[in-house]
């Protein structure tokens, strides 16, 4: 769980967290993915649900450089998720952790690793939820592992 | 008043609690058998139960003598719904960053043949 990088220093490892894992290949080549991913004008293009609008408020691509977006959804309500980038790692990685609905206790940290191979790009997304009110300090037992069982359990009702 | 979700993960986040639950998921227990696996006293295992009862983990039964714990998984759902949530966010995030992608290659082939004919 815990990785030595840069930009880990405010990583949650020592508390009970929800994990998202993901990949995805994509056909381009790693800069360009990199570059969409890190332009404002090219991310409001694409982030978020397909029947949602974001609008990206600030974006400062560089370690401790804030971001602001707003995603607004298909009943009109808008989302605001705002946070900080942790690690910018061009063309690899970038680490930041933000808040949901601006609120603190409600954290979520999230890694995006960009490799390339035949120039394709294969993205890893990495996410954890963290609810620090909620955390016991140094469960042994991941949420993942909860999560599993649930997802069996959930299955067989 | 916590919202119903924040006191599932609130009873969520303790390790004993997650190994109760993962107990009843395969069926209904006793307190006393669910005390097993622990070095924790009856009391002590309980007010764990207690704290699953409140958010609607767990159901016990009224009827019998030693009052058997059943497994709800009402709240639970309510939980992968909302990681669910956010798997449909990059899904479908990633999905149109590969068609914006798609159409960036196009222009661009686009932009290349209107530069060869004019040379």
């Amino acid at each position: 769980m815990t990785e030595s990088n840069a930009g880990a220093t405010r990583q949650p490892a020592a508390s009970p967290n929800l994990e998202l894992r993901l990949t995805r290949v994509i056909s381009a080549p790693r800069a360009l993915v990199y570059k969409v991913w890190t332009d404002p004008k090219h991310v409001a293009q694409w982030w978020g649900p397909r029947d949602f609008v974001t609008t990206i408020r600030k974006m400062e691509v560089k370690p401790g450089g804030a971001w602001r977006y707003t995603m607004r959804g298909p009943d009109g309500n808008d989302y605001p998720f705002d946070g900080v980038f942790l690690a910018v790692e061009e063309p690899e990685r970038l680490v930041s952790e933000g808040s949901i609905h601006g609120d603190p206790e409600q954290k979520v940290w999230t890694e995006v690793k960009f490799s390339e191979q035949d120039g394709k790009t294969t993205l890893t997304v990495l996410q954890r939820f963290e609810f620090e009110s909620y955390a016991t300090r140094g469960a042994p037992i991941g949420w993942n592992q909860m999560l599993d069982r649930l997802t069996e359990y959930l299955a067989k009702a | 008043m916590a919202d119903p979700l924040s006191t599932t993960f609130a009873a969520l986040a303790d390790p004993t609690r997650r190994a109760i639950l993962a107990r009843l998921a395969s069926g209904e227990a006793s307190v006393t058998e669910l005390a097993e696996p622990f070095d924790m006293s009856l009391p002590a295992v309980s007010k764990h139960l207690k704290v699953l009862e409140r958010a609607g983990l767990i159901a016990r039964s009224r009827e019998a003598q030693w009052r058997p714990c059943q497994l709800d998984a009402g709240p639970l759902r309510s939980v992968a719904d909302w990681v669910d949530h956010y798997r449909r966010f990059w899904a479908e995030s990633l999905d149109r960053l590969d068609d914006y992608l798609e159409k960036l290659k196009n222009e661009e082939k686009k932009h290349d043949r209107k530069q060869r004919r004019s040379n």
